[in-house]
């Protein structure tokens, strides 16, 4: 793959909120405004860069057998100097994030992407890789921000948009919004695709009808059951 | 054996070079963290106090208060202490504590609150950040008005529609606060102002359930705060949920 599309699917063909599903945590919790998308989202864009840069440079030394360890540590060194620093820095935003800057050592898109790619791949295209992976984190988290503030709270980036005769919709800040806000983008982003699938006469990411029989990780087990050869659980013990 | 050896070399390796460059940053970064902090604590000061000319948080007076040591920070202008700051907390707010700083001017009269720390729901109880809740708090004391409670438990401070919980938690942390403060008031100023612990010691006749104040003339408080022990603090408690 060039490195240009390296770059390029993580903003839509392998998002990691919208595709991966990945890093729901952060991304459920402080999307309350666009501003604190920004802040995780370039926070966790940095830890992803400089960890896939570390552990691309490093992966000949790592021996299979404690490659995570080895990762988590590389990658909570990282989440503590950006705690360090924003706190130092960026007092308010720090504030704003409070216990999330830390959860950033747990976040699954950074860990996933040390494990599938970083270990796999040049330095070079691993840095490509966490940027456009980053960014598309990023962005994905400052849309979700921007239409919960903007229903929430009336406002863009603490900008009123509405007047002061709106009456804010409470429910889009708290904890249901986020769910309600990324559900309705998820479908939105599957339609899309398939339109854009169909137009350009390939296969889309995601299928049309979608049961537990068309889910990867269901599939084989699916195929074994229309076979007739999955096995019985008394006989599987 | 020899691979185990190996593993536990590797990783070792990776934590020191790791340990390395965190106490590196940790250093760099620790000016410019302390000075976040203070400059925040300051930001809560200057928001509270009416203007002074000193550095509050250099003139503090450390009281013990329930096993807690309470911070006052005097503020002052031509070197009368003209206001104080002080950080209480509510425990009963609706989701956690709030920690907020009052700051009183010499007799005990709210200058301004600022909350520092809270978890209330956004768009309701958060309200309690709003400048037009706070100022419903500044000019009153003790004694004006006497019913520190929120307009729905009979008081007079009116509560947030829909956050009467966090409105009520505000309003009885400020009224312990300022009973605290009247308590303490001698230890606060700061010693050589005897005629103003005259004063805070005919007030607290009523109240009691506080060891007595060291180096006063306590004839007058005394023999009160013996025969009630324990009461008068829970007063602004009578919470009714």
């Amino acid at each position: 793959m060039s490195t240009g599309k390296e770059f390029i699917k993580g903003f839509w063909s392998e998002n990691p909120i919208f595709r991966l599903v990945l890093g729901l945590c952060p991304t459920l919790a402080v999307t309350t405004s666009a501003e604190n998308g920004i802040g995780m989202g370039l926070a966790s864009t940095f830890v992803l860069v400089c960890s896939n840069a570390v552990i691309a440079s490093i992966r000949n030394f790592i021996p299979k057998k404690i490659r995570i360890p080895a990762f988590i540590i590389t990658i909570a060194t990282f989440v503590t100097i950006v705690d360090l620093v924003m706190n130092g820095y960026f007092h308010e935003l720090h504030k704003s994030l409070g216990l999330f800057i830390p959860l950033i050592v747990v976040n699954c898109i950074i860990l996933g992407r040390a494990e599938a790619f970083a270990s796999k791949n040049s330095l070079g295209i691993s840095i490509i890789d966490g940027l456009g992976m980053g960014f598309g984190f990023t962005i994905s988290l400052v849309v979700i921000g921007a239409i919960r503030e903007v229903l929430g709270n009336g406002t863009v980036f603490a900008v009123p948009v509405f007047g002061s005769s709106y009456y804010p919709l409470l429910l889009m800040i708290l904890p249901p919004g986020a769910f309600i806000v990324l559900g309705m983008l998820l479908g939105a982003m599957n339609q899309v695709e398939i339109r854009l699938a169909e137009r350009a006469g390939r296969t889309p990411l995601i299928r049309k009808e979608h049961d537990c029989a068309s889910c990867a990780i269901h599939r084989a087990w699916f195929n074994l059951g229309r076979e007739g050869k999955r096995p019985q659980a008394p006989e599987a013990e | 054996m020899k691979e185990v050896f190996r593993l536990c070399a590797v990783l070792t390796i990776i934590a020191a070079v790791s340990a390395g460059v965190l106490a590196f940053v940790s250093q760099k970064t620790a000016e410019p963290i302390a000075d976040a902090m203070r400059e925040e604590e300051l930001q809560a000061i200057r928001e509270v106090l009416p203007p002074f000319e000193n550095e509050p948080d250099q003139d503090t007076v450390v009281l013990e208060e329930a096993g807690e040591s309470i911070v006052f920070y005097r503020g002052r202008t031509e070197g009368r202490i003209t206001g104080i700051a002080f950080v209480v907390t509510a425990p009963n707010g609706y989701s956690g504590d709030i920690r907020f700083m009052i700051g009183v001017d010499d007799s005990g009269i709210v200058q301004g609150i600022e909350i520092l720390k809270h978890a209330e729901t956004p768009g309701l109880g958060a309200k309690i950040e709003s400048q037009s809740f706070r100022d419903r708090y500044k000019g009153k004391s003790l004694t004006n008005p006497e019913q520190w409670d929120v307009v729905k438990d009979g008081g007079t401070f009116k509560q947030i529609t829909g956050a009467t919980i966090s409105s009520r938690a505000v309003t009885h942390a400020i009224a312990r606060g300022l009973e605290l403060f009247e308590e303490r008031r001698a230890d606060i100023l700061g010693p050589g102002k005897p005629e103003e612990g005259a004063t805070t010691d005919t007030l607290r006749t009523h109240e009691g359930s506080r060891e007595p104040v060291e180096g006063k003339a306590d004839t007058l408080g005394k023999p009160d705060d013996s025969r009630k022990p324990g009461e008068g603090k829970e007063e602004p408690h009578k919470d009714g949920r």
